[in-house]
């Protein structure tokens, strides 16, 4: 006989007050970590795409990309040594569209490499959003410090740079609009952080990641929340239990007088955890899938199934522990004081 | 059956050391009901408990089928409280979330009787029936008066068959009809089912249904 089910079951209210506050806090954690993992890739995906690898800047930079620029004798030497080293570079712009309107985008060019565009002279490739917003294959583009058009070639699916489309120009166009020879970035795929490169500072993808400024702040404050909502759930367990034990320390003593072993008890009160969290996380899982699949386009919202899961199961640990700590009490009940203490 | 030798037992509270048991020593048999009378304060709880496993004595010996439970582990002592004792104090202590037939299932579980599911059925059955509290078999005790609580706590208590029931005031909190019943009701069930019974009471009008009397006074037997 299952004990622990049959108080849930009598006490219906009771549990379900503590499972559907595991199911809010659960369900807003996945959310906020669907739009932590939108916002980054509305932020950064140019980078995040990137293979695993090492990205170089040049020293004086000091970790602030748009700073950087590398010596092309430099470049050249690395492109001897490293066949996959790319070299290239990001600039927030804007680009008139053909009725004159201006759209911010991300400006970026790079030596041949099949990780970035290869674009023309004169053509331009766009994020996949610009043409959500009405832009076509064929369109000519204008930019206030270029003489000559540039012509819609393709699109390309979700390549964002700070919350701006990416847009590929070629290296010359690229030359005449910021003026510029050098190259800010030198991207090595597959290589270690041991692999330096005199007066280059090197940075892992992730690493660079941080060196944008909006994205750490958004993404440390996101993860921030998230660890809270862990943190008070696992709380709201160990409270939770907590209360209900000390309302039944007279029921407990009077079950280990008739010979109920602690571990019982323990038993009793995991299986309630496991039962109410698991149905909990089951509702919630549910529902931010459902928010995933409806959720406007707009919204930067990326939950994928593994993350859900990884989270549920931070939440069955937490809930775990909280619950524990909280059961240590168990652990103490005399059998006698309760008996003495009259009526449960 | 269950023996005591000259069992002490000294609480400390802060700096004071009190004797409340001075050297007790007595025989419980199997068949008879041991009625331990005495004022309120005396040391019949902390003799009960003692005799049951439920605290130790500070100084003697309590044997139960010939083992000294004294020296015993715990794990030892909880696995005799289980299969062969039987408790019934002055409240039933039943468990709220659980019905009449549950509570009974749920001592089976702990004595880890190994009954099939429906010869627990049809025991169940029989001991509701001996209580007298058959048709409360699917009441919560929330439901029930104070007689069918101590009803249902006493059928708890032997379900398992045990070998000893102790019993701390069993009427303590009902009327006088109410009590003769309970007391009847185990009178009868030691008789019938051959248990040793050690029953604290300090109505004097209990006593009729005891075989043995034994009273106390200021943690000493007189
Ligand atoms: N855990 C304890 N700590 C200290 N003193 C106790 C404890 N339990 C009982 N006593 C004391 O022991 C004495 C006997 O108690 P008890 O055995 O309950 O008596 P009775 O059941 O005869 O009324 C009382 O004076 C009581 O205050
Ligand atoms: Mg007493």
């Amino acid at each position: 006989m299952n004990i622990a089910l049959k108080e849930i079951v009598k006490n219906k209210v009771r549990f379900s007050i503590l499972g559907s506050i595991i199911l809010l806090v659960s369900l807003l954690t996945f959310i906020i970590s669907g739009l932590a993992n939108g916002l980054s890739q509305d932020n950064a995906s140019l980078i995040k795409d990137l293979p695993s690898g090492q990205l170089y800047m040049n020293k004086e930079a000091e970790g602030t990309y748009n700073l950087s620029r590398i010596d092309p004798d430099i470049q050249e030497k690395i492109n001897s040594q490293q066949k996959e080293a790319v070299a290239f570079s990001i600039q927030m712009g804007f680009l008139n569209d053909e009725s004159g309107k201006q759209r911010s985008v991300a400006f970026v060019t790079s030596t041949e490499s099949k990780l970035f565009q290869k674009v023309k002279p004169g053509e331009i490739v766009l994020d996949r959003s610009l043409e959500e917003e009405g832009i076509k294959v064929g369109d000519t583009l204008t930019h206030d410090q270029f003489s000559g058009k540039l012509v819609v070639k393709s699109f390309v699916d979700q390549k964002k740079f700070s919350h701006a489309p990416v847009a590929y120009i070629s290296m010359e166009n690229y030359k005449e609009i910021y003026r510029t020879e050098d190259m800010q970035l030198v991207f090595v795929p597959t290589a270690e952080s041991s692999l330096l490169f005199k007066d280059l500072q090197s940075f892992s993808n992730r690493d660079f990641l941080k060196t944008i400024p909006s994205y750490s702040a958004e993404q440390t404050s996101l993860n921030m929340i998230i660890w809270f909502l862990v943190v008070i759930s696992g709380m709201l367990f160990g409270i939770f239990f907590y209360m209900m034990n000390v309302q039944k320390i007279g029921l407990f003593g009077i079950l280990k007088a008739i010979g109920l072993k602690t571990s019982d008890l323990f038993k009793m009160m995991w299986t309630q955890m496991l039962f109410i969290t698991l149905s909990a996380l089951a509702l919630s899982i549910t529902f931010s899938q459902l928010f995933t699949s409806l959720a406007p386009k707009d919204i930067p919202f990326i939950l994928t199934i593994e993350t859900t899961l990884q989270l549920a199961a931070v939440f069955l640990i937490i809930g775990f522990i909280g619950a524990t700590l909280s059961g240590i009490q168990m652990k103490r009940v005399e059998p006698l004081q309760a008996i003495q203490q009259g009526e449960v | 059956m269950l023996t005591m030798d000259n069992v002490r037992k000294t609480y400390v509270v802060g700096d004071v050391k009190e004797e409340i048991l001075k050297g007790i020593s007595m025989s419980l048999h199997e068949g008879e009901i041991t009625a331990l009378v005495g004022p309120s304060g005396s040391g019949k709880s902390t003799l009960l408990t003692i005799a049951a496993g439920l605290q130790r004595a500070s100084d003697g010996h309590v044997l139960f089928e010939g083992e000294n439970m004294t020296t015993m582990r715990p794990e030892q002592v909880r696995n005799i409280r289980a299969s062969k004792f039987g408790f019934v104090f002055q409240f039933a202590h039943l468990v709220p979330f659980l019905t009449v037939e549950e509570q009974l299932i749920l001592m089976l579980d702990v004595s880890a009787s190994k009954m099939k599911k429906n010869e627990t059925k049809q025991e169940i059955n029989k001991v509701l029936q001996l209580v007298g509290i058959e048709h409360r078999k699917d009441a919560y005790p929330s439901s029930l008066s104070g007689g069918e609580k101590q009803r249902v706590a006493i059928a708890r208590a032997i379900i398992h068959k045990p070998k000893v029931l102790f019993a701390d005031e069993p009427t303590a909190s009902l009327d006088s009809k109410k009590s003769n019943e309970v007391m009847s009701l185990i009178r009868d069930l030691t008789k019938t089912l051959k248990m040793t019974t050690l029953i604290v009471t300090h109505d004097e009008d209990m006593l009729r249904y005891a075989d043995h009397i034994i009273k106390m006074s200021d943690g000493k037997i007189l």
